[in-house]
């Protein structure tokens, strides 16, 4: 990733300005369809979704100005504060599990034969190419309470049968284990690139003195990987809180909104509430909890010191 | 690699090496069953795929299901209808990023800078606080409802963008510099000197697109009415909801609607695996 920025050759002063010239309106030319694009489908409808935030306005009437009213409306609601603490419920079911799987993988690729680690590489990353809609509709099956080999294969150790997706002390679990299975691959995949980073000499020195696994783990590879680790910690975390396929496709929100997590309970404001104020200040607010939760955990991790 | 070059063949190793095969072994089995697991569904008779006494595999492997999906005209319409736009989009998706790519890689221009600043941006926008926007914009294009709708909105992508550029720029300059003696325009350059040497880019970004565009959903719902012009996946759920007895047919058509991003991922998976380790950031 090592680029060189290269200027065009110029023969004289002359034909140098004509040339760039002629480079700025080659430029202006190729970069029109990016930028329009990117114009009309991103940056306008922020600007826009920033300017209907103060505003009182449904589909068929003229946008009124109401000042911060819709922000008040959204941090004085319940459901939306009951929404984002699920979110981090969420993020606790989803996060620390799969770190936690994806480390041992990876500890686990890096050790075995080149082959061995291709063929476990990519049947991981298998999962990560599948529609969330596809995935809901196999874990539902999987879930299901009469017939789902999930219960079956409880029933087997004793286990009572369970209503997955229909019981609401299950429900969001049962929906985080197809987002851990969707988030797996990449997350792994990162970590063994970090991990087949990590200067060898480290290991032979700790051997020498007799370090078991536990040890190298600890005061090597989870130090020499503390950025990478960081990283996936603070992605993991925002991806987690803005899930929202699986529950939209798998239960709608329920039961009894168990699965009404914050990107869902936006989404359903915005098909089915009259103000679309409302929702967008919502999802304002909801990255904005985002980007504190992020400089947070930045904030903690970089603080302690993993390297001595 | 890890391996520590004492004692290979002490028994110690060899248990060690078989505890490892065993555990990778289940890890192979937890990211690939609930997929086996839809394909087997696709052999049930429409009772037996949630049926009570749960039955492992089918009493009769029943190929009625593939055979019922495949014969389905609404079915292979959908399936056409999307397999021509995920292709119409990532040709799209291609071309206009790439062509940014080669412009913030290679030429000098008045308020590059700041350019290069907006697009980046773009990066950090949430996607849903501009859903709603969006679909306003789109509705006053009126382009609801109709294929534009779904191909046009998001094939420029910063990522996409930023990821060309990068390989744009380890080319080195010393081929364009002998090509624009001879006279070539920029143009000329980009077409005959940098779009042959982009297939690792354009492999790794076409095939993000690609899969961008079959695995969409909730877009398609909000701006596709119309049954005739459904996406696969809004068919996919559409018969969930309304066709929610025919399971094994279901769980066929979702086998056969993963295949082939999973075909395709396969046929390019040493490039797309080896490009992972440029999003590992040092």
């Amino acid at each position: 990733m090592t680029g060189i920025r290269i200027r065009a050759p110029r023969s004289g002063p002359g034909r140098g300005g004509k040339r760039s010239l002629r480079d700025a309106k080659v430029a202006y030319a190729l970069l029109l369809p990016a930028v329009a694009l990117l114009g009309i489908f991103i940056i306008w409808p922020a600007v826009y979704a920033a300017f209907l935030s103060f505003q009182d306005w449904s589909f068929y009437s003229d946008p009124e100005f109401v000042g911060l009213r819709n922000y008040q409306n959204v941090l004085a609601d319940g459901a939306f504060w009951a929404a984002i603490g699920r979110g981090f419920v969420f993020v606790l079911l989803t996060v620390p599990p799969m770190l936690v799987l994806a480390f041992l993988f990876a500890s686990l690729v890096v050790s075995v034969s080149r082959r061995f680690a291709d063929v476990l590489k990519v049947s991981i990353y298998i999962p990560t190419i599948i529609s969330g809609v596809i995935t809901s509709i196999v874990f539902a099956i999987i879930y299901n309470y009469s017939g789902g080999v999930l219960n079956w294969v409880l029933a087997r150790f004793g286990v009572e049968p369970i209503a997955w997706l229909g019981d609401p002390a299950w429900a969001l679990l049962a929906i985080a284990i197809p987002a851990v299975w969707l988030g797996m691959g990449l997350t792994s995949l990162i970590m063994i690139a970090a991990m087949v980073d990590v200067p060898q000499e480290f290991y032979e020195a700790a051997a020498m003195e007799g370090a078991n696994w536990w040890q190298k783990t600890r005061f090597i590879t989870i130090p020499q990987m503390k950025n990478v680790l960081l990283y996936l910690l603070i992605t993991g975390i925002v991806a987690a809180i803005q899930q929202f396929e699986l529950p939209l496709v798998m239960t709608g929100g329920g039961p009894l909104d168990s699965t009404m997590l914050p990107n869902l309970f936006i989404f359903n404001h915005f098909r089915f509430d009259m103000n679309a104020g409302y929702s967008i200040a919502a999802a304002l607010l909801l990255f904005v909890v985002l980007g504190t939760v992020s400089a947070v955990v930045f904030r903690f991790v970089n603080s302690e010191k993993l390297v001595d | 690699m890890a391996a520590s070059p004492d004692s290979r063949t002490s028994p110690g190793r060899l248990v060690g090496a078989l505890a490892k095969g065993l555990v990778g072994l289940v890890f192979i089995a937890a990211a690939l069953f609930p997929l086996a697991w839809l394909v087997i569904a696709g052999f049930k008779s429409k009772t037996e795929v949630v049926a009570s006494p749960f039955q492992f595999f089918p009493e009769v492997w029943l190929w009625s299901n593939y055979v019922e999906i495949l014969t389905d005209p609404t079915f292979l319409r959908t399936l056409a209808w999307t397999l021509f736009g995920a292709i119409l989009f990532t040709l799209l998706s291609l071309t206009v990023n790439s062509l940014a790519a080669y412009v913030f890689a290679r030429l000098e221009f008045p308020l590059k800078r700041a350019l290069w600043v907006v697009v980046i941006t773009t990066l950090f926008v949430p996607g849903m606080t501009i859903l709603l926007t969006s679909f306003i914009v789109v509705t006053k294009l009126s382009m609801l409802d109709t294929l534009a709708v779904l191909v046009i909105p998001g094939a420029a992508t910063a990522g996409s963008i930023f990821f060309i550029r990068q390989y744009y720029l380890s080319i080195p300059a010393s081929l364009e510099e002998a090509a624009m003696l001879d006279g070539c325009g920029r143009i000329r350059i980009f077409a005959y000197l940098f779009l042959p040497l982009s297939k690792p880019p354009f492999v790794v970004m076409g095939i993000a697109a690609f899969l961008a565009y079959w695995n969409a959903y909730v877009w398609p719902i909000l701006t596709i009415t119309s049954p005739e012009q459904f996406v696969l996946q809004q068919y996919l759920a559409t018969f969930r909801s309304e066709r929610g007895t025919e399971m094994g047919m279901l769980m066929a058509g979702s086998a056969l609607a993963a295949a082939p991003v999973i075909l395709l991922f396969l046929m390019f998976q040493r490039q797309i695996i080896g490009n992972i380790k440029m999003a590992g950031l040092k």
